[in-house]
């Protein structure tokens, strides 16, 4: 396993694609930063390190989204291109295959998630004002991240199974995105017109989840819930990927 | 004492009703080079994925080197190396980032092994030219480079040498010669230009409809397609004593339907003919006969197809 996870490392960390992904979402952040100390630098005193740096806690379900840009870096289109039967063909069984991709997808998000972080946290410190609340913000963002990190385990984990599953990439990630951010939304209309317990299972799901954590602030039972809702989540849907992935015809 | 790579029983691979691939029996020995012929969907290629697992039989068996299921046959498999369709790696990668890629996740040991095979192939220059700008024929080279980075016991190719240019099929050819004489590589390989294997292989198997009609090796296809003139005559016994007499003939058979088939006098069928008559015998007909892969192979299939 540990050769088939530095290979895909190998792979992944020679793509422009994950630099240049990495470019645009700090870039954006630039700019959010910069909006930021305009404010603060027309006086308005409202606009401070707490009040910017919090927004971390706000963008989180934001993240839910990523593993969709993720595990297309390290699934590689491999239906399109074929390149799974050089992998099957020497032996590797399709666990390692598949666990080993979940894996350096996941470790992708969160280097990647950890870059961001750390540089937009890191901008607010130097360019923003302090103030009595500068330990709350930090508190505020890890008890954010410490809730997200599961839910976005979760969401690798259906992202990478509908790639799996889905031969074309860009069905794969529309039906992603389709999972984690349309199946809410149609939920929430189901129980609204006929049955509130679809309301109580769109609570559960963890682009829903993500949203609600900020206003759930320092909340044991919230953060062990999004603990079990994203590690079942992950388990759930590796396992149903696993197991279609075993069948499937490689070519 | 012979060994087998390679044996399935009964492998059959069926797309809903329909068999691609129907109760194959097949064997290849150590040390062989097994050509499998058929024409354009005959099964060959269905058969190699199911050999080297890209697609899952429907039923019967396969063994290769002895190990027939679960992690076994899966570490056997690493003993393998796989060309199977059109060479697939990833396009924004060189050839060089491509197998050091496919060397780390094999845990093939050594830094100059890429760099040999890369050579071996004619792929050492390609420089920082990326998979997706390589030609048809530079993409084959990529594939069998692929094949050999773990200088594997068995090699499994499917039609190998499209794309090559005639410079690349002679090499190619002598590339596989030498892997199979120097280091006994067992070759399993599927051609459908039938002269070229003939120059490679040693045993061969049809397939026609997902069947597979006979196995049959070099020598006893040779034995068969041997060119000759083929005689019925009334009596058989007869005439072979007539051609014994006036023609000193001694390299002959006979078989059933009162039919000999003589391996001399290839270029007097017409003195053949004056013999037999004068010596009595009713000659009802008399042909030269001789084949080669391809006319042996369209008579088993019944006749011009796309092979």
């Amino acid at each position: 396993m540990r050769n088939y996870l530095t290979a895909e490392c190998y792979k992944v960390f020679r793509r422009k694609y994950l630099y240049l992904t990495l470019l645009v979402v700090l870039a954006l952040e630039g700019v959010l930063l910069w909006g930021c100390w305009l404010t603060s630098s027309w006086g308005n005193e409202g606009m401070n390190f707490y009040s910017a740096a919090t927004l971390v806690a706000v963008m989180l379900s934001i993240g839910a989204y990523a593993p969709v840009l993720t595990c297309d870096m390290v699934f590689s289109e491999q239906y399109k291109q074929n390149t799974l039967k050089n992998e099957v063909s020497y032996g590797l069984s399709r666990a390692r295959i598949y666990l080993g991709k979940l894996a350096v997808s996941t470790l992708v998000s969160l280097l990647a998630a950890a870059v961001m972080v750390a540089l937009y946290v890191a901008g607010c410190w130097v360019l923003l004002p302090h103030g009595e609340q500068d330990a709350a913000a930090f508190a505020l963002i890890g008890y954010g991240l410490a809730g997200a990190f599961p839910l976005w385990l979760g969401a690798q984990g259906i992202t990478m199974a509908c790639y799996f599953l889905v031969r074309n990439t860009t069905l794969a990630a529309f039906v992603g995105i389709g999972l984690l951010g349309v199946v809410p939304g149609i939920f929430q209309a189901l129980g609204l017109l006929f049955n509130p317990m679809f309301e109580t299972v769109r609570q559960l799901m963890p682009t829903v989840m993500l949203e609600k954590l900020p206003n759930m602030a320092f909340q044991a039972d919230y953060l062990g819930l999004c603990w079990l809702v994203g590690l079942a989540l992950l388990v759930v849907s590796t396992i149903v990927g696993l197991a279609a992935f075993q069948k499937k015809e490689v070519r | 004492m012979t060994q087998d790579v390679l044996v399935t029983h009964g492998l059959t691979k069926r797309y809903g009703n329909h068999p691609v691939v129907d109760r194959v029996n097949l064997a290849v020995e150590r040390g062989q080079i097994y050509g499998l012929v058929g024409r354009n969907g005959a099964g060959k290629t269905t058969l190699i994925r199911m050999v080297t697992g890209q697609s899952v039989p429907s039923d019967g068996e396969l063994s290769l080197f002895g190990a027939t299921g679960g992690k076994e046959l899966a570490a056997m498999r690493a003993r393998t190396g796989v060309m199977v369709e059109t060479p697939s790696f990833y396009p924004y990668l060189t050839a060089r980032q491509n197998l050091e890629y496919y060397r780390i996740q094999r845990g093939i040991p050594g830094d100059r092994v890429v760099d040999q095979v890369l050579e071996e192939v004619d792929l050492a220059n390609t420089g920082k030219k990326t998979f997706k700008n390589f030609s048809l024929g530079m993409k084959q080279r990529m594939g069998l480079a692929l094949a050999l980075m773990n200088r594997p016991d068995f090699l499994l190719l499917d039609e190998p040498i499209n794309g090559l240019d005639p410079e690349g099929i002679v090499e190619f050819r002598n590339l596989l010669l030498r892997l199979n004489q120097e280091h006994q590589t067992t070759i399993l390989i599927s051609s459908h230009i039938l002269p070229e294997l003939a120059n490679l292989a040693t045993c061969y198997g049809f397939i026609d409809n997902g069947v597979m009609l006979e196995e049959i090796t070099a020598q006893a296809l040779q034995e068969k397609c041997r060119a000759c003139i083929e005689v019925q005559v009334d009596d058989a016994s007869q005439a072979a004593l007539v051609l014994e007499k006036a023609l000193g003939m001694r390299d002959y058979e006979v078989l059933p339907g009162n039919i000999i088939r003589l391996y001399g006098c290839l270029d007097r069928p017409q003195e053949v003919a004056r013999v037999l008559v004068e010596g009595g015998a009713a000659l009802l007909s008399i042909e030269s006969r001789g084949a080669n892969l391809e006319d042996y192979f369209l008579s088993m299939i019944g006749g011009v197809r796309h092979a």
